[in-house]
C-alpha cells in the first residue's frame, strides 16, 4: 500500500513544509513534555500535553504520508498505559499511601500526568493514523 | 411531519427538564468548594486546584475519561474498513490496469 500512497502524495513535494516541520518537530515534542511535566504547577496537564504530542503524528503524516508505522503496536502500547493509569491510583491513591506520606504527593501527580499524557498522545495518534490511511476509497486521504 | 414531530418532542423534553430542575432547586452549602479551595495545596502538593481535583479528589472521573479514548479507538478499528477488506478492490483495479495494457 505504501507504493500507492507514494504515488498519489503531493504533500512531500513542498520543501517549505518539509523544512519547517523538521525544524519545529523537536520543539513540539519539548513543548508537549513541558506541558505534561508542569501539569501540577501551571494550567495544562496530561490531556493537553497528550494532545500536543499527538500533533507530532499529524506533522509527520503531512510531510511523509507513507504508512510505515504499525498502529496496532501503538494501540497495544496505549492499552498498556491505560492499564497503568488504572493500576497506579489503585495502588497509591486508593490505599491511602499518598494521603499518609507527604513526600509521595508531587511525585504521584507527576507520574500520573506523564502516564495520562503518553496515553492520550498515543491514542490520538492511533486515531489520526487510522483515519489518514483509510483505505475505504482505495487511496490515501490527504490533509 | 416527522421533522415537526421531532422538533416538538425535543422542545417538550427541554421544557420538561428545565421546568423540573427550576422547580426543585435546592440550596447546597458550599462545603466541598470551601474545603477544596482551602486545603488542596497541603492535601495534594499541587499548585493549581484543577490538577489536584483531576488527579486526586476525582480520580475515578479521570480514569473513566481515559477509557473513553480506548472506546473510540475500538469503535474505529471495528467500523473502518481494513486493508484486508479492500483486497478485492485492489485486485479489481489491477485487472482493469491489465486490460488497459
Amino acid at each position: 500500500m505504501s507504493e500507492v500512497s507514494r504515488e498519489v502524495s503531493y504533500g512531500e513535494e513542498s520543501i517549505i513544509l518539509k523544512t519547517m516541520v523538521g525544524l519545529l518537530y523537536p520543539f513540539i515534542m519539548l513543548f508537549g513534555f513541558s506541558v505534561i511535566l508542569n501539569g501540577h504547577y501551571t494550567p495544562g496537564g496530561g490531556f493537553q500535553g497528550g494532545g500536543v504530542l499527538a500533533s507530532l503524528f499529524v506533522a509527520r503524516f503531512v510531510v511523509y504520508p507513507v504508512e510505515d508505522t504499525d498502529s496496532e503496536r501503538l494501540h497495544a502500547l496505549q492499552r498498556l498505559f491505560l492499564a497503568l493509569i488504572v493500576l497506579v491510583p489503585a495502588a497509591l491513591l486508593f490505599t491511602g499511601v499518598v494521603a499518609r506520606y507527604e513526600e509521595f504527593r508531587s511525585a504521584y501527580l507527576t507520574l500520573m500526568d506523564i502516564l495520562i499524557g503518553v496515553q492520550v498522545g498515543l491514542g490520538l495518534g492511533v486515531a489520526v493514523l487510522r483515519f489518514a490511511f483509510f483505505h475505504g476509497v482505495g487511496q490515501t486521504w490527504h490533509l | 411531519m416527522r421533522v415537526v414531530a421531532s422538533v416538538l418532542f425535543v422542545l417538550t423534553v427541554f421544557l420538561l427538564v428545565t421546568g423540573i430542575t427550576a422547580s426543585n432547586q435546592v440550596e447546597l452549602d458550599p462545603l466541598m468548594y470551601d474545603y477544596i479551595v482551602r486545603n488542596f495545596e497541603e492535601d495534594t502538593h499541587a499548585k493549581n486546584a484543577v490538577a489536584s481535583i483531576l488527579l486526586n479528589y476525582r480520580m475515578y472521573d479521570t480514569m473513566f475519561e481515559a477509557l473513553i479514548l480506548l472506546a473510540a479507538i475500538i469503535g474505529m478499528n471495528q467500523f473502518l474498513p481494513r486493508e484486508s477488506d479492500m483486497r478485492h478492490h485492489e485486485s479489481r483495479e489491477q485487472q482493469t490496469e491489465d486490460n488497459d495494457e
